[in-house]
């Protein structure tokens, strides 16, 4: 088994004020089939407010996710959707975080990412409603 | 052959800058090329755009695995899924083939007029016809998995990237002559033979390998053909471990990619083929490597017939469960009648003859419930 943290980040196109972003976080036990524990799960929201404010960046986008995972007590490799991070080859975003970091390979890993993609995704729909922040496109 | 590759993004009009089309076209000249291969995918305009700088034939990835499934097609459900591969890669393409045909005044476009409209349409309309067609050979396909899941029969499909050792395997496991060859897509349809796991049944398939970023229209047409191995109890994932070990993980990768949606919680036995080819310290290297992509690994080299009462042992252990009962019936003709069945519907562990047969018996429930209501009914 090994111990990962699954990341996801919805939010990434624009609303009226900017980019409302909610980044995802699980950690998890998984098999090369299976995720076998589910240990904890964070979430993180973030405002990228202001009309000169274009799409969010690499580096806005990797401090997001250091800070999500911090909320975190369990330890793991960040396993992310390439999308997630621009495509970017591996050796480029892996030199950015400050843990060990990986795109997603296995089953289990992208079933994870599936999970993390579920909760952020519902997370953001959550808070745009309870917060009355207007999805104006 | 010569390789050219370009690390800047894609130019629009030749996917390639201009300056590495003209250095293409001198190449194709030197090598007298006949034909330029793409690993990217190019629009129709690129297409044409090349082919009139090099003056060769140009083709991108997914025609070329068109053509080679086409050459290997040989049954009529086979062509047709073939054909289905090739129109779905055309239709988005229909109105751009069309506009540069007119613009060259091509034989069958003589004027202006709506043939974009048209084309379009009779692709669509054959799609249709032939997607309607297959929908039938799924529905038999699942018919009949239905009824051998009844016969208690579980489905095993072999799965893996193209040229794994797939069809090897096949053959060294159910004794059979299926076609192997060292190039991709071999078999294309698939095969189905029965497999003896000491007193369980099962039937083994063989299956299409996988490619890398294997295409959605690819999936689609070959889906009847696909759900072989997404519907089935158990896959056997073959992996030629003689590869390197980077290209042995992208492998593993692109067969993730493609089962870890469509398969369920179906268990998956990671099959390491060729390892007469490897040493010992280079298969621990390869392991560490691919560790966390290999469900259930078992060693096998399917070529020499190493290590099957190992694979056969594992694919046992991920059988759908029998359950397992003692029976009592009455030492006469009719005792004898029901023995003999049990013998064809499930193991028979041990059998005492004394007054009554003693019978330590495994088999699926239903045949379980059968086989306690004729106990039942022979002692009345």
């Amino acid at each position: 088994m090994w111990d990962i943290i699954a990341i996801d980040i919805s939010g990434r196109h624009r609303i009226r004020d900017g980019y409302y972003l909610v980044c995802a976080a699980a950690a998890l036990s998984v098999s090369a089939d299976h995720i076998e524990k589910i240990k904890q799960v964070a979430i993180l929201p973030r405002w990228l407010k202001g009309k000169e404010i274009k799409a969010p960046q690499l580096p806005d986008i990797v401090q997001l996710i250091e800070d999500t995972v911090a909320k975190l007590d369990y330890d793991g490799t960040l396993v992310t959707e390439k999308g997630d991070l621009y495509n970017q080859p591996l050796w480029v975003s892996e030199s950015m975080f400050s843990g060990a970091f990986k795109y997603q390979e296995s089953m289990a890993e992208r079933r994870a990412i599936e999970l993390a993609h579920h909760i952020s995704l519902s997370a953001r729909n959550l808070l745009l409603k309870e917060l009355n922040i207007e999805a104006g496109q | 052959m010569e390789k050219l590759s370009q690390v800047r993004h894609p130019d629009r009009k030749y996917n390639l800058g201009r300056g590495k089309v003209e250095e293409l076209a001198e190449f194709v000249q030197i090598r007298g090329a006949e034909i330029v291969i793409f690993y990217n995918r190019l629009s129709t305009t690129q297409i044409h755009n090349i082919s009139e700088i090099c003056g060769c034939r140009v083709i991108d990835r997914f025609q070329l695995i068109l053509e080679i499934f086409a050459k290997r097609a040989t049954t009529h459900r086979s062509k047709l899924q073939v054909e289905l591969a090739k129109l779905k890669y055309e239709l988005p393409r229909a109105r751009a083939t069309v506009s540069l045909l007119k613009k060259e005044e091509k034989a069958g476009f003589m004027g202006l007029g709506g043939y974009e409209d048209s084309y379009e349409q009779d692709l669509k309309k054959r799609i249709s016809r032939i997607e309607k067609e297959l929908k039938s050979a799924e529905i038999d396909d699942e018919a009949l998995r239905v009824y051998r899941r009844k016969q208690g029969l579980s489905l095993i499909s072999l799965a893996g990237y193209t040229n794994a050792g797939k069809s090897t395997l096949f053959n060294t496991l159910v004794k059979e002559n299926a076609i192997t060859m060292d190039m991709p897509f071999t078999t294309l349809v698939p095969m189905t033979r029965a497999l003896d796991l000491g007193g369980r049944k099962a039937l083994l398939t063989d299956t299409v390998g996988f490619i890398e970023e294997l295409p959605h229209w690819l999936v689609d047409a070959f889906k009847s053909t696909l759900d072989g191995i997404f519907l089935s109890d158990i896959i056997l994932l073959v992996v030629d471990v003689s590869e390197n070990p980077e290209l042995v993980r992208q492998k593993l990768d692109t067969c993730h990619d493609t089962l870890w949606d469509r398969i369920g919680g179906v268990p998956i036995i990671t099959v390491l083929n060729k390892i007469d080819l490897i040493s010992s310290e280079a298969l621990e290297a390869l392991l560490d490597k691919i560790g966390h992509l290999a469900p259930n690994y078992v060693f096998v080299s399917a070529k020499e017939g190493t290590w099957l009462p190992e694979l056969k042992d594992e694919i046992r252990q991920h059988l759908p469960e029998w359950e397992s009962c003692t029976l009592s019936l009455p030492n006469s003709s009719e005792g004898m009648s029901v023995l003999s069945w049990l013998y064809e519907e499930g193991i028979v562990h041990k059998v005492d003859y004394g007054e009554r047969i003693l019978v330590d018996y495994e088999a699926r429930t239903e045949i379980i419930y059968r086989a306690k209501a004729f106990e039942m009914e022979l002692a009345e």
